[in-house]
């Protein structure tokens, strides 16, 4: 069973792939959904078992690498982390397959779209049942191949094609980091499958490596690598800037890679490490440092973005910063939690979004929206579900998983637990006020649109709000029933072996005034958004006419693309140009095919005097090699 | 002594500078007659040395047909025309600096082989081509001439039959405006195609179509 | 010096034979200055070949020599006779014209 989970989709893939074109878009779009949604079946079906049975298991599909001590396999390996995984990618993955078929309707690359979207499960499922590094870092790189692949799906325009670029290459800077550290893991122990490195890693504690004249912990430094591989591939401060970028994609794939899988990746490689990382107090904080960086920022960005995809990209780049600071805080549990239901609730908004601009006839910018909540009410009433789950809006997904976040990290005690809170609490502030600045601004006040009528809006077909249905059943009730299992008092019990929590983290003494704070800024936060951006936009407005540097500040991105495009861009660019004009054409390849031909040439040309047709020539060299002989001879 | 050294010198400086002369001097006709003395002065040295049959017959055979040979070849083409001067090459490296570098490397080296030759100290030497001081230099090489090198001599003239078919096959020509026997047509003719008979009426005549 | 032995022999022949290779690819004028010369090397050839003979004794030096001699005259009426048809096809025999066997 644990095959099929792994390997439909890649049949899938390889099906609508190359035979596309034979079957007919119309079956390759079935077949592919049909097999993933099997595969989600199937993974509900392990779930369960190890809910109830305490189901693990280790299945072996090859033989990769096995030479002398080092053995490394291709295999399945399930424990309940990967169970909880395997749900979420391969459930949120059928859903998207069965929306894409409504929302791809149009275009002629049905079948293309199809296998990658299936190919990219594969390998996200490949990451998450790995047991060794090397096929963690297999899927990795799948996933980053397909999202390049998705990115760019729309390959004619050249702006997609620069997105899918910037994507790989920031990831590949990532994968580096993350390639040093699965080094320095096989460096040192001799060995990457998981098991091991586990039970090895309280024995190292205390060693020490020299890198570039500096005494660093062994175990800090693989933490710190592996996570700048998570912090490529989660999209974190610093390594964050092809996110927005990525949304030159379809709207499935957004929703797909960029909210509920591939940028999860990072997550569970943390967590899957817990084991590395909870001995490393240095490489816990720099986590939660980054996660907090990364939360704060991308959400006053996303205040003020125009796009909706992108204002949906910042904020899942927000969420991820919460995720990772509640790994860093040591509550691994509370971050897969909130993967889970972020996993739901942001897909949703992206189907939503993708929905909304259906209707709009692809119009992105939301201030040429507005006003169309009674005539598209569907896709209105699943984005505001999205949206109060998104917020943490109480009894809603969001409000266990992120409450849970900033209570833990309150708990952890000391000052970066105390600042990662604040920080938590002011981020899910900003959080409110820009998802409802979207639902207002693009249902709500006067409809601003100038180039389709009020009248051509109309509602999404049934097979793209259908699956969006099915994510919003997910983002209201995820929540409330799996918060005991998850995070509650027995929940080690649950997670058993897969997490490990050196020191536990305490439950019960919780100040009464932090369980409601959060809560109360969101809701009030509703009506707060409402004046400002419908009723009163003056206000707003007058605001960043006064503050326009301000404004231009977080318009930007905070300015992190140029600063890049100024320090690493231009210089390589530079060199790589000097390289390639000075040292590759002028000295390489000079003396070396280009002057090889040219010598012959020369010599060739003056070889061609030998023959002259003079008879005395002739006569003369037969001579002078007469008596080079002689020489010889003679010398002899 | 001294008449032989005195003479050798004479006679080898003499032959020296017309060598020199045969490759240098500008009148084709000139290099001829220079070869022509070359020829005479080595003649007599091989008469000085002892070996006169030799230097007799390079007198008749050298300078009596080879050298009017090439008198006649000089005569008969127009060589003063072809007085064109072409262009050597300037400065240091031209034809006469390099080929004279060339000619003295092999000067010296035919001197350092012939130099450093030792003959071998165990030299026998087959009795019958023993140099006989009682007979003349023509009876020695009438001795082994024709007995032990026969074979050599028949051959040799061979060779001057060959070059004499060769040379003659190179230079004929048929003159289209001279009129020839060609013996192969002559015995071939046939009766048939030769005569016929004719039957002539009285007074008539025979019509000819030539 | 004075005594006149196979050396001062050897040493003239070397040098006609020298002379003789020299005027081959030295002469800028005409293909009979050519042959000339190898009349020369032919016999510088044979100048050795009869002063090794009377020194050693032995005959066989001025038989080989008179072959030369033949063959040397065999050789220069062929020659010439290439010439003169040359000569009649070409109508010039200078050396610097003579490059049909240019490549």
């Amino acid at each position: 069973m644990e095959y099929a989970i792994v390997l439909l989709p890649l049949l899938g893939a390889v099906i609508s792939g190359f035979f596309g074109k034979k079957l007919g878009s119309r079956s390759s779009q079935i077949l592919t959904s049909l097999f993933v949604l099997t595969s989600s079946i199937l993974s509900l079906i392990i779930f369960y078992k190890a809910l109830v049975h305490d189901y693990t298991s280790n299945k072996l599909i090859f033989n990769w690498i096995s030479s002398g001590n080092f053995y490394v396999n291709w295999s399945i390996n399930i424990d309940p982390l990967t169970s909880v995984m395997l749900v979420v990618v391969s459930l949120v993955s059928a859903i998207i397959h069965f929306y894409s078929i409504g929302y791809m309707s149009h275009d002629p690359h049905k079948t293309r779209f199809m296998a990658y979207l299936s190919l990219f499960t594969f390998s996200m499922l490949i990451l998450v049942t790995a047991d060794n590094f090397l096929q963690l870092f297999f899927g990795w790189e799948g996933v980053g191949l397909c999202s390049y692949l998705l990115i760019g799906f729309w390959y004619k325009r050249p702006a997609a094609n620069a997105a899918a670029i910037k994507a790989f290459v920031v990831n590949r800077v990532g994968d580096f980091g993350f390639a040093i550290g699965i080094f320095l893991i096989f460096f040192f122990y001799d060995t990457v499958n998981y098991n091991e490195v586990f039970q090895l890693t309280p024995l190292y504690v205390e060693k020490k490596v020299i890198l570039l004249g500096i005494e660093l912990n062994l175990i800090t430094l693989i933490c710190v690598m592996l996570f700048i591989g998570a912090m490529g591939k989660s999209a974190q401060i610093l390594l964050h800037t092809w996110l927005p970028d990525a949304m030159e994609g379809p709207t499935p794939v957004s929703a797909l890679i960029h909210a509920a899988t591939m940028v999860t990746a990072g997550v569970f490689l943390v967590v899957r490490c817990s084991p590395i990382f909870e001995y490393s107090t240095t490489a816990l904080n720099i986590v939660t440092s980054v996660g907090m960086a990364t939360a704060f920022f991308a959400a006053t960005v996303a205040l003020v973005q125009n796009d909706i995809k992108k204002i949906i990209a910042y904020s899942t780049c927000s969420q991820l910063g919460y995720m990772f600071f509640a790994a860093g805080i040591g509550a691994y549990h509370v971050a897969i939690f909130h993967l889970i239901t972020h996993a739901f609730f942001k897909a949703l908004l992206f189907l939503g979004s993708g929905c909304v601009i259906h209707s709009f006839k692809d119009e992105q910018d939301i201030r040429l929206m507005g006003g169309v909540w009674k005539k598209i009410p569907y896709t209105y009433v699943l984005m505001v579900i999205g949206t109060l789950a998104l917020t943490g809006f109480p009894f809603l997904s969001g409000y266990y998983s992120k409450d849970a976040i900033i209570e833990f990290a309150y708990l952890k005690g000391n000052t970066i637990g105390y600042c990662a809170a604040s920080v938590g609490v002011l981020t899910a502030l900003l959080t409110a006020i820009y998802s409802w600045r979207l639902i207002f601004k693009t249902f709500h006040g006067k409809y601003k649109n100038k180039v389709n009528s009020l009248s051509s809006i109309h509602e999404s077909p049934l097979t793209m709000l259908l699956p969006s249905c099915f994510l919003a059943l997910g983002a209201i009730f995820i929540g409330f029933l799996f918060k005991e299992m998850f995070i509650g008092h027995d929940s080690s019990q649950f997670w058993n072996s897969s997490i490990l929590f050196l020191k536990s983290i305490q439950t019960h003494y919780l100040p009464a005034w932090l369980h409601i704070l959060t809560p109360l800024i969101v809701v009030l936060a509703i009506p707060i958004s409402y004046y400002l951006f419908v009723q009163n936009e003056k206000i707003l407005n007058n605001f960043v006419l006064k503050n326009k540097s301000l404004h231009n500040f977080l318009l930007n991105k905070w300015y992190f693309d140029e600063a890049y495009n100024f320090i690493f861009i231009q210089p390589l660019k530079k060199a790589g140009l000097f390289l390639w004009k000075k040292g590759d054409i002028d000295t390489i390849d000079r003396y070396g095919p280009d002057g090889l031909s040219r010598v012959i040439k020369i010599i060739s040309d003056k070889a061609v005097n030998f023959q002259s047709g003079y008879l005395y020539h002739y006569a003369f060299v037969m001579l002078v090699g007469f008596s080079i002989l002689l020489t010889y001879l003679i010398l002899q | 002594m001294l008449a032989h050294s005195l003479f050798f010198y004479f006679f080898s400086s003499i032959t020296v500078f017309s060598a020199i002369m045969v490759t240098v001097s500008k009148n084709t006709v000139y290099s001829v007659f220079f070869l022509i003395l070359v020829f005479v002065s080595v003649s007599i040295l091989f008469i000085m040395i002892g070996a006169e049959f030799l230097g007799m017959i390079m007198l008749i055979v050298y300078v009596g047909a080879v050298a009017v040979l090439f008198l006649f070849v000089v005569m008969m083409l127009n060589i003063s025309k072809q007085l064109v001067k072409q262009p050597s090459r300037k400065g240091l490296i031209n034809n006469i600096s390099v080929g004279s570098i060339v000619g003295t490397i092999i000067f010296l080296e035919v001197l350092i082989v012939i130099g450093g030759w030792k003959y071998k100290d165990t030299f026998v030497s087959l009795s019958s081509t023993n140099l006989n001081l009682e007979i003349s230099n023509t009876h020695a090489l009438g001795n082994i001439l024709y007995t032990d090198y026969i074979h050599l001599f028949q051959i040799s003239g061979m060779i001057l039959l060959v070059a004499m078919i060769g040379a003659i096959t190179l230079t004929f020509t048929k003159r289209d405006n001279v009129k020839r026997q060609n013996y192969f047509d002559q015995i071939q003719r046939e009766k048939s195609s030769a005569i016929s008979l004719v039957e002539v009426e009285s007074g008539k005549g025979v019509k000819f179509d030539d | 010096m004075i005594e006149i032995g196979l050396g001062h022999y050897l040493t003239l022949a070397a040098i006609i034979f020298s002379i003789g290779v020299i005027g081959i690819f030295l002469n800028r004028k005409n293909i009979i200055i050519i042959l000339m010369s190898i009349e020369l090397i032919l016999l510088a050839v044979n100048i050795n070949l009869v002063s090794f003979s009377i020194y050693l004794q032995n005959m066989v030096g001025q038989v080989f020599a008179m072959f030369i001699l033949t063959v040397a005259a065999a050789e220069a009426a062929v020659g010439l006779a290439i010439i003169v048809i040359y000569y009649k096809n070409k109508g010039s025999i200078h050396v610097e014209q003579i490059s049909s066997l240019k490549g």
